[in-house]
């Protein structure tokens, strides 16, 4: 059931001349994993933004095509009630602070206060909430005086107390160090594990290889690759197009061209790579 | 931005339970009846009848007298000062200096405007000190004020000490090239520009994720808010806040039948 | 106090004409129009710039106040009444934790100055540097014109600043309270308010294109024809006239 329906959308930001998406035929469904890909610039960022209902609500600029996400439609909804069923998380966690509240308790209930959820049920949701993403000891402190990992995680506590269908993620881990990227990821695997559908644009290859149940490349504004993660990871078409690729695969491309590598599949993760350079070797 | 105010306390006392609302309505009604009541010695006997107590009653002693050393006795006894000498009112000379030459009149017209700017200035520090300000914000939402309004006063709240603390790192840099107040006025500002320029080009770029953030909050969102904390609101808060409406009710009609 | 009374007609009709542009600007879906969650999430910043350049010009000893620049900032990306709120809330939650003997007097003032640059920019006064020094000048008049009332009603007319001493000097010549507090004002404003309206236009210049398509009114600060170098001159040759007619009209009021 597709909780997701793209179909050829194409969206120019105002004041550009080139469309930032160009074509996107896209269908997710509910409680799938699908990962994004793609150098800088690819519209990444502003395919998010349009699954969030960001693109056009609040960019304006011109959007041909369906969106259709949980429900809505694009075009038919206010972006007020399209946040109610999608979250939105980016990568700067300083910047998702609202401002509005002096503890992290209150930062998560500030999304909860605006929808107009009654108190008990508010308080319910945070705490389970904090619970889940592991954040619970921090409930008293100022939101300003956590780490960037912490705040990265409550921010995506914050839009999980929202209850959302489909959750969007924006290079999370970008401004984060190797704790707080652990933390970060830990937290959405645990959602995926749950059952949210989840849609991330990342550039840690080798983390999605491991946990995503698809991956799509894009460049350009437009859509190369749409498959599972050892089809798309293992492409040639990636590191023609200047995708990062995961040092295992480029390490097996290397050794498939010296003859080295003996699988007809390339590995794009740790083990697959063990298991292909060691296991063979013994035979 | 001189020195800092104190900010909230947490103390256990009266004041700090009271409603925010009462608290205000205290404050201004302070502020009315030492404006109008139509006696000259009114604000000096609410400094001493109204204002004194209230800092007992809030325990808030040593941070009130801290914020009045620092900041309202000089401001206050400096306008007395200027007033005095300048305000040109009646004949009695009381010495004459150069150009100075404050008179009786004007004497007491400053040490009554001096009075009221102290009561006020004075009630405005006890408010700030028993008052947290998301207690306040909630419950004024709760009556109507909008809550973006709410989330502006919050938000500019923890932003300016943010703000501040890297304008005094910019000011501690200038001082120790010289540049505060030996230099020529053109070297001055020029030093200060690519410091200042990050501070507030820096500032202004996190203004639009911060409202994309704030919109996948439902910020904009069109229904009925709720509010995590209660604020109570007893039956002393509503009679506090009759009796203090009731008292600028009589100051003003006091005033009226007097002139 | 008599002089008060004499002129409260002009207070009403003042007051009066506020109240119909804010029922006309809220009927008509203009004031609506400059509050969007980008207004929201700037007037904050907008009122922390006003912070921390007063600090640092207040500490560095500089002849202005330059504490408006952030109202100003506001009033020309998103119109005149969400300039007006920044001003009313910069002089009130500043003035609350830094001076709390002399805030609240002066909060129509900068209300009025963010209403008026809003206004000015709306007219289009906002686009290149000799308009911005216009804006700047209607601004500083505004400002003389609202903080005399109301530092003659509540001071007497000398308020803890050391123009004070200016009005004190123009009271000796037999001024008349009115007059000499105005021409005090008149005299320290200008100067403020041209370099605060130079300075929130610089700063304009310095965000990209795509960043203030995002404010309620980008339209206000497209630049025409390039901030070059001959509108610099332009603007200074401007300064140079209105300070020439401030003169002449100081010399009025206070000759007459």
């Amino acid at each position: 059931m597709a909780i997701v329906n793209l179909q050829n959308v194409t969206y120019k930001y105002p004041l550009t001349d080139s469309p930032a998406l160009q074509n996107i035929n896209l269908q997710v469904n509910e409680g799938e994993f699908v990962a994004i890909i793609g150098p800088n610039g690819a519209g990444k960022s502003t395919l998010c933004y349009t699954l969030a209902g960001f693109v056009p609500h609040f960019f304006k600029g011109e959007l041909t095509g369906t969106v259709e996400v949980a429900g809505g439609e694009s075009h038919n909804s206010s972006l007020s009630e399209w946040v109610l069923n999608v979250g939105l998380a980016f990568q700067n966690p300083f910047n998702q602070i609202s401002g509005a509240k002096y503890t992290v308790f209150e930062e998560l209930a500030f999304g909860l206060e605006n929808i107009g959820i009654p108190r008990q049920e508010m308080k319910a949701r945070v705490e389970e909430a904090m619970k889940l993403t592991g954040i619970s000891d921090l409930a008293d402190r100022s939101p300003y005086s956590l780490s960037g990992g912490q705040q990265q995680r409550v921010a995506l506590t914050s839009i999980l107390v929202m209850q959302p269908k489909v959750l969007v993620l924006d290079e999370p881990t970008s401004q984060m160090d190797p704790i707080g990227t652990r933390e970060v990821f830990g937290v959405i695997r645990k959602m995926a594990q749950r059952g949210m559908t989840v849609i991330l644009a990342e550039h840690k290859v080798e983390w999605i290889a491991q946990f995503a149940d698809r991956v799509i490349a894009l460049k350009d504004g437009q859509i190369l690759l749409d498959d599972i993660p050892s089809e798309v990871l293992t492409s040639p078409i990636l590191p023609a197009n200047g995708f990062g690729i995961s040092r295992y695969t480029s390490i097996a491309r290397k050794a498939q061209e010296m003859g080295l590598w003996n699988k007809d599949r390339l590995p794009i993760t740790l083990d697959q790579a063990v298991e292909g350079f060691f296991n063979e070797g013994r035979k | 931005m001189h020195d800092r105010l104190s900010f909230y306390y947490y103390r256990d006392s009266i004041l700090h339970q009271l409603n925010p609302l009462t608290k205000l309505v205290l404050v201004f009604g302070l502020m009315l009846i030492s404006f109008i009541f139509p006696f000259f010695w009114t604000p000096h006997i609410l400094i001493l009848v109204a204002i004194i107590p209230l800092i007992f009653v809030g325990k808030v002693k040593r941070e009130y007298l801290n914020a009045t050393i620092r900041i309202i006795l000089p401001a206050t006894m400096f306008l007395f000062v200027m007033q005095a000498l300048f305000q040109p009112l009646g004949d009695r000379e009381l010495f004459r200096i150069w150009f100075l030459h404050p008179t009786l009149e004007s004497t007491l017209f400053a040490f009554r405007n001096a009075a009221r700017v102290f009561a006020i200035a004075s009630s405005f520090t006890i408010f700030l000190l028993t008052t947290h300000p998301r207690e306040l914000m909630s419950d004024l939402t709760r009556r109507g004020l909008p809550p973006q309004i709410a989330y502006v006063i919050i938000s500019t709240l923890q932003i300016l000490p943010q703000m501040q603390a890297k304008a005094q790192t910019i000011i501690a840099a200038q001082r120790s090239r010289g540049l505060d107040t030996q230099s020529s006025f053109l070297k001055r500002v020029g030093s200060l520009v690519p410091l200042v320029g990050p501070l507030v080009f820096g500032s202004l770029v996190e203004v639009e994720e911060r409202a994309i953030a704030i919109e996948a909050r439902g910020f904009t969102s069109t229904r009925v808010k709720t509010s995590l904390h209660e604020i109570p609101d007893t039956n002393l808060d509503k009679a506090l806040r009759w009796i203090l409406i009731g008292l600028v009710v009589i100051t003003i009609a006091l005033r009226i039948w007097l002139s | 106090m008599d002089v008060i009374s004499q002129n409260i007609v002009y207070f009403i009709i003042a007051i009066a004409i506020l109240v119909i542009l804010f029922a006309w600007a809220y009927a008509t879906g203009r004031m609506q129009k400059d509050f969007s969650t980008m207004t929201w999430v700037l007037i904050p910043v907008a009122i922390a710039i006003n912070g921390v350049i007063g600090y640092i010009v207040g500490q560095l000893k500089l002849p202005v106040f330059l504490d408006s620049i952030g109202t100003v900032l506001v009033g020309a990306l998103c119109g005149p009444w969400a300039g007006a709120l920044t001003g009313a809330l910069s002089n009130f939650v500043i003035g609350m934790l830094t001076n709390p003997t002399d805030w609240w007097p002066w909060i129509p003032v900068a209300f009025f100055i963010g209403l008026v640059a809003g206004l000015c920019a709306n007219a289009g006064f906002f686009k290149s540097w000799w308009k911005v020094v216009v804006t700047g000048f209607l601004i500083a008049l505004t400002a003389a014109t609202v903080s005399t009332p109301i530092a003659v009603y509540f001071f007497g007319g000398i308020t803890s600043s050391g123009s004070s001493f200016i009005t004190a000097y123009l009271l000796q010549t037999g001024q008349g309270i009115l007059q000499a507090v105005f021409s005090t004002n008149f005299l320290v404003e200008p100067v403020d308010k041209i370099s605060t309206a130079m300075l929130a236009f610089a700063i304009v210049q310095g965000l990209s294109r795509r960043f203030v398509a995002r404010f309620p009114r980008p339209e206000n600060v497209e630049t025409e024809g390039g901030a070059s170098q001959t509108q610099l001159f332009v603007a200074i040759g401007v300064v140079v006239l209105l300070i020439l007619f401030a003169i002449f009209i100081l010399s009025r009021i206070t000759g007459g």
